[in-house]
């Protein structure tokens, strides 16, 4: 595995992927959050997902990637604390299953790059009739939002504890600003993320040489102009805030608990902390599944998480609507004992072992293998093997453990519930 | 189609049958860190009616998935605080016919299989156990209830069938799970979870020589001294559907929608025709389809519209389903090209470009060890391997489509199923 600056800003990752049978590229673009152009880094992925100059109708892309067995092309946004990241992503079967000796991965690369550089322009900008129809796509979505009860409470909690920081700009972007982006605007912001962005072009089982010679070509026709990342996000402690939004016909409740971290967590400490979130809630033997779920039967799913990058760690849980307080209460009790109980050898053991193995299979999907190398790259760390991680896990005491619970506080608690449960 | 040498080779694996009767799944995967293992049964929520050895059994709704639920708990503690001390992520669910045990690992492997098939041989309930699981699932069931993507399968289901338990929600309702007894629970384990209804499969970092040792450790060895027989009784259905439609209302942000098709089951290990219906719907509303396109272009639907077959003992159907503020028109719609698809054929390059995606995804599944493991448990649910599944698919042609489709689809088979939102 090897990360090599190959321009300004820019970067290829050449990933060991020889027992797999699919091969994978990726392209990511990280760049500075920016509420102005929020709305229109929200329906880019939806246009350029579309097609480009050479497939110009989405169908008949559709068409070309069934031609080339299923190839999965995904063109999405995401968060990484105050920064965004637009990827291009293209993955199928490797060349010597092909049923016709098709040269695929050739295939790969054309439309990966022509999705990320060449995009189909009418009169020097997007398509205005594709831009019509995937912004009204994105505000069914938003509009949608409320269907899927545990995504929303998150959502909502996240509103309120990341208030109008870099962090908080909405991913999805804002209802309200659709109506007036146009095709030219959605092209300005394009051609300032091609400017301004970090590019990590991700290779599994293609021609390396091949695509970074391609990356560059394109690169170079661009006044490149690579804009500093935001740090990681530390949102200020605070006294808790507790919301509670109701709605009529809703069975079970939902609680979102965000907690904001003291400091940036890297090296051992993160380490540390893939413990600590095992033991509170991100396995199937810690406390809140054990104590809150199991010996409470308070909620049916209590689960902790942590975001490094948002400075955030989450415990979000489905509970019955009239049980919610109690649920909450639980929760904190369990942390505390965390914090001022014992810690038995045996229950840190058993979720060091959960996540060792966890670590270890980490290997065996492409997927999962890109996504453990371009975390630390969005975390701006030294670039360490999975085995690395391993060993410094292996040395994590409870102490640390503790240490690293002790710098998350509760700020914001957000109930989603039944309207005649409500308080 | 071609068929390619290597994939052909790469979709094989050894299937072992044990003296006790239960069939055994192995591929190794070389480089491949991790091991992923399915013990499965073939006993789903729709099995609520069986006998064994002549005793007539009748089981309330979710059973089933209560029982798998119920499986991780042993005299000597629950299963997962024995995969935790070997490092294994376990995990089960409960779909209509089957049921499956399953754990990813990297180390220890035969001690996680020892834990895997040591909690499906000794099952262990008590009164207290099963109050306290009543709870737990109680949550899951309400979890479900505001689910409309849940709501709008269970009630599709409803309305296209009378009396086949695939209309029961396969986790139950709260009042069902609370007649169930540790007698119910002992009389499924005694019928469906003998050695002979089970397959172990098992990818990844392991061999058949490790997989069979820990089968003798767990007994399965050896011939079980006197297989229950079992009889699966299916209440008679309706000859059409039920009810032809159904309106819902929950707090959703827009209507919902999903046009349901009753058709016959795909039989036991016809591999062809399961394959073949599974292409039918991305024929008529795929990514690659006109219909699609007209749909997606105009906001009538958005991306998660789907078309999907599913076949259980009994039932089958197609499923067209997703959110629209116009779900009749995209009804009508999905109508008039089923009509036009009958009439005129399907188109013969989109058909190719199916079988490619087909293929394609075969492949995919080979390359992920827990994809393969699991495909290969329920391909022998189905009656067939991964290989027949590459087979059945090259030997599949237009006119196989095209005749499908004149029997298949039929509008008067067809139910509408809408979910409005609430007032808030």
């Amino acid at each position: 595995m090897e990360r090599k600056q190959i321009g300004n800003g820019a970067y290829i990752t050449v990933l060991d992927s020889q027992k797999f049978n699919r091969c994978r590229i990726t392209l990511h673009f990280q760049f500075p959050a920016n509420r102005e152009q929020a709305t229109a880094a929200a329906v880019l992925p939806l246009v350029l997902e579309r097609g480009y100059a050479d497939c110009p109708d989405m169908t008949e892309l559709s068409r070309r990637l069934a031609k080339l067995y299923g190839a999965d092309l995904a063109v999405d946004n995401a968060v990484n604390g105050g920064n965004r990241i637009l990827t291009v992503e293209i993955v199928g079967i490797c060349d010597p299953f092909a049923l016709e000796g098709e040269n695929l991965t050739q295939e790969y690369l054309k439309i990966a790059l022509g999705v990320a550089f060449d995009p189909y322009l009418v009169n020097g900008v997007f398509d205005p009739e594709a831009v019509q129809i995937e912004k009204a796509t994105l505000a069914q979505r938003l509009e949608a939002e409320i269907n899927d009860k545990r995504g929303y409470c998150v959502r909502q909690a996240r509103r309120k504890f990341y208030g109008s920081s870099k962090a908080g700009i909405e991913r999805d972007g804002y209802l309200e600003e659709l109506p007036a982006l146009d095709a030219a605007a959605l092209k300005r912001v394009y051609d300032e993320i091609l400017r301004t962005a970090t590019v990590d072009v991700m290779v599994q089982g293609a021609n390396a040489q091949l695509v970074e010679k391609a990356v560059l070509q394109r690169l170079s026709s661009i006044d490149r102009a690579p804009a500093a990342l935001e740090p990681a996000t530390l949102m200020p402690r605070q006294e808790c805030r507790h919301y509670t939004e109701t709605f009529s016909d809703l069975v079970q409740a939902k609680l979102c608990m965000l907690f904001a971290a003291s400091e940036t967590l890297n090296g051992e400490k993160l380490e540390a902390n893939r413990l600590a979130m095992a033991l509170f809630g991100g396995s199937v033997t810690s406390r809140l599944f054990l104590n809150v779920r199991e010996k409470q039967s308070l909620c049916y799913y209590c689960g902790s998480s942590a975001g490094v990058m948002g400075g955030v760690m989450m415990v979000d849980s489905g509970v019955e609507p009239k049980n919610a307080a109690k649920a909450e209460q639980a929760i904190l009790h369990e942390l505390d004992q965390l914090l001022h109980g014992p810690i038995t050898d045996e229950e840190l053991e058993d979720c060091r072992r959960g996540i060792l193995s966890g670590m270890e299979s980490v290997e065996d999907t492409l997927s999962g293998v890109e996504n453990w190398y371009y975390m630390q790259i969005c975390r701006g760390e030294q670039l360490c093997s999975p085995a690395e991680s391993r060993r410094r896990l292996l040395a994590v005491t409870k102490e640390q453990v503790r240490q690293v619970l002790a710098g998350y506080s509760l700020s914001v608690s957000y109930l989603v519930t039944a309207k005649e449960d409500a308080q | 189609m071609k068929t390619n040498q290597m994939a052909v080779k790469a979709a094989e694996y050894e299937i072992i049958t044990l003296p006790s009767g239960l069939t055994v799944q192995v591929r190794p995967m070389p480089g491949y860190s991790s091991v992923h293992a399915v013990y499965g049964t073939d006993f789903g929520s729709i099995d609520r009616f069986f006998t064994v050895d002549g005793k007539k059994v009748v089981v309330p709704e979710g059973t089933a998935h209560f029982l798998e639920h119920k499986m991780f708990e042993s005299d000597e503690g629950d299963a997962f605080s024995l995969y935790a001390k070997t490092g294994a992520q376990a995990n089960a669910f409960t779909s209509f016919e089957k049921t499956c045990y399953i754990f990813t690992a990297t180390s220890q492997i035969d001690e996680s299989l020892d834990v895997l098939l040591g909690m499906v041989g000794k099952p262990y309930f008590t009164e207290q156990t099963i109050a306290k699981e009543q709870g737990i699932i109680g949550q899951e069931i309400k979890m479900y209830d505001d689910s409309p993507d849940w709501r709008m399968l269970t009630e599709s289901m409803r309305c296209l069938y009378s009396a086949h338990p695939i209309r029961d929600d396969i986790a139950g309702t709260v009042e069902s799970i609370a007649q169930i007894t540790p007698e119910m629970l002992y009389d499924c384990c005694k019928a469906f979870y003998r050695p002979g209804s089970m397959v172990l499969s098992v990818a990844g970092n392991v061999t058949k020589e490790q997989v069979l040792a820990a089968c003798a450790r767990a007994g399965l060895d050896k011939p079980v001294q006197q297989a229950p027989k079992v009889e699966r009784l299916m209440p008679a259905d309706c000859a059409g559907v039920a009810q032809s439609s159904s309106t819902l209302y929950m707090p959703v942000a827009k209507p919902c929608f999903a046009l349901a098709y009753k058709e016959k089951p795909v039989e036991f290990g016809d591999t062809r025709r399961a394959i073949l219906c599974d292409m039918i719907s991305e024929l008529i509303c795929g990514g690659m389809t006109p219909l699609y396109r007209r749909l997606y272009d105009s906001g009538l639907v958005n991306p998660e519209f789907d078309g999907d077959f599913m076949s259980v003992r009994g039932a089958g159907c197609f499923m067209f389903s997703g959110e629209s503020n116009e779900p009749e028109k995209v009804e009508q719609m999905i109508w008039d090209e089923i009509e036009r698809l009958r009439r005129e054929g399907v188109d013969e390059e989109t058909f190719t470009l199916c079988k490619n995606q087909s293929y394609g995804s075969l492949i995919t599944d080979l390359g992920n060890v827990e994809d393969t493991a699991g495909a290969m448990n329920a391909a022998f649910m189905k009656g067939r391997t991964l290989s027949d599944e590459i087979a059945a698919l090259a030997s599949l042609t237009k006119q196989d489509a095209d005749e499908a489709l004149q029997t298949m689809l039929l509008r008067e088979n067809c139910a509408v199923v809408h979910i409005y939102p609430a007032e808030a």
